[in-house]
């Protein structure tokens, strides 16, 4: 037998997966052909490789992120009406709330992308046309994502904020409702997840006023530590002073002021 | 669901046997200890998977860290029935992808494990490791991290197919494929150092570190 055909059963005899009549063939074909026979050397000699074990640090990092999590999910947080939203939604896409709504756009788009790829095989269009289709099912997208972020669900907010990932340039209401979920949205995961979908628009100077104002307004740990950990790596060049004063303030989760007192001795 | 409750109560960590899904779905309706049980029995092997790829100990503590995040950010997205182990892995691929997007990977590393490898004085074997590890580097990343996946990592050959997104015939024809080509650097790498050192893994080190290509 051949090498091509050894090598399709190869992968699972290296396993021991192999069912036993054909591990035979395969026992047989390896005694001799010596390059095939390497192979299996060394699969095994791979063995060798020692296993390395993360440092014992690693443990108690992990256990402050989960302290810090379950800190923030018990912590009493501020009604998400508290806060006004800074861009309420015009009354014309309230209907956009329902879950069938959703499934409607998603089938708009599906039927504008059909369309869209059968006019663009057919005749090649000017440039500028495809540009403003793209513009417009990017903000057909972008609705959408604003309504999501409205729903009652977690889940379904989450993935409206995920859905924003997906656009390179949001609108700048899109990036409000997304810096408002940040701040006032009830979930810890829909904050997290919102402050990292912000994080891929640091150009936008309201993304970055909003998320250093959100340092001080934020209740959860979780999300403090995030939130240090962006500006940090953003060289916010007012996070220094933030910072300090962060430390200060009374009732602070230690583990943030842990984050804080880090970060400023990376800033220096 | 009385019976999950009770699974769960009082246990110390490592000592719990349930399965990781159903820990993982205690995780998702709330109960978040139950990561701790996750991560002790996936923080190694993840933490091994990012090093034997990027040969970096700070870079892997710090993906396998975010990997739980994840798990807890996007616990809700997890799927009664869905196996555990793929999903982490695919939660740990994503989570490399995104950090090469932040930082790209430099030249090529000079892994840091590899000293922990083979100290000068080292028996044969310990100098194969080190020609293995070193070989494992010279592949290309999708070759390595396939070969990892599949020898290490006690992920299914079905599994793989689901976590890369492509056929199980696939899956097997890229394992015996990255296998070959690691033969081929391994046993390079050997005729390099029996032609210039006898041998010796002192050779080998001395020339590694003043940067010679063996």
């Amino acid at each position: 037998m051949k090498c091509e055909r050894i090598a399709e059963l190869l992968p699972d005899f290296l396993r021991g997966t192999l069912e036993r009549e054909r591990t035979e063939v395969v026992e047989q074909h390896l005694s001799g052909c010596a390059e095939c026979r390497d192979e299996v050397a060394v699969w095994s000699k791979l063995d060798l490789l020692p296993a390395v074990e993360p440092g014992p640090a690693s443990r108690e990092r992990f256990r402050a992120m989960l302290l810090a999590y379950q800190a923030g999910r018990e912590a009493r947080e501020p009604a998400p009406a508290a806060l006004p939203n800074p861009q309420p939604r015009p009354a014309r896409f309230d209907w956009l709330r329902s879950p069938l709504a959703g499934l409607a756009w998603a089938l708009a788009m599906l039927l504008i992308g059909i369309f869209a790829g059968t006019a663009m095989s057919r005749l090649a269009p000017r440039s500028e046309d495809v540009a403003a289709m793209r513009t417009e099912l990017s903000s057909v997208r972008q609705l959408l994502v604003l309504s999501m972020l409205q729903q009652q669900s977690a889940t379904e907010r989450l993935q409206g904020v995920s859905f924003s990932q997906r656009e390179e340039k949001l609108d700048p209401q899109v990036l409000s409702a997304l810096l408002h979920t940040l701040r006032s949205d009830s979930s810890v995961d829909v904050r997290l997840a919102a402050l990292e979908a912000l994080s891929h628009h640091p150009g936008q100077p309201q993304v970055r006023s909003g998320i250093t104002d959100a340092l001080q307004s934020q209740q959860s740990p979780l999300v403090q530590v995030a939130l240090i950990d962006q500006l940090l790596e953003w060289r916010d060049p007012g996070l220094a002073e933030r910072l300090r004063g962060l430390e200060k303030s009374a009732g602070l989760n230690p583990t943030v002021r842990e984050r804080a007192q880090w970060a400023l001795s990376k800033l220096q | 669901m009385q019976r999950r409750f009770e699974a769960g109560a009082g246990i110390e960590p490592g000592m719990n046997s349930a399965p990781d899904e159903e820990l993982m779905l205690q995780v998702r309706n709330g109960d978040s200890e139950m990561l701790g049980v996750l991560f002790d029995r996936y923080q190694a092997p993840l933490f091994n998977f990012y090093a034997r790829l990027m040969g970096d100990r700070g870079t892997s503590e710090d993906l396998v860290q975010e990997v739980f995040l994840r798990v807890l950010r996007y616990r809700a997205s997890y799927q009664p029935g869905t196996p555990f182990r793929p999903w982490i892995y695919r939660i740990a691929r994503n989570a490399r992808f995104d950090h090469y997007r932040k930082s790209p990977p430099q030249e090529r590393f000079e892994p840091e494990t590899a000293a922990a490898v083979a100290p000068p004085d080292s028996a044969q074997q310990e100098q194969e490791a080190e020609l293995l590890h070193r070989a494992l580097q010279q592949l290309p990343d999708d070759k390595r991290e396939i070969l990892i996946l599949a020898r290490f990592q006690e992920l299914k050959y079905e599994e793989i197919a689901g976590l890369l997104g492509c056929e199980l015939n696939t899956v097997k024809t890229r394992v015996h494929r990255a296998l070959q080509d690691l033969r081929k650097a391994f046993r390079r790498l050997e005729q390099g150092i029996r032609h210039t050192g006898g041998g010796s893994a002192g050779t080998d080190f001395s020339l590694r570190r003043s940067g010679h290509e063996v």
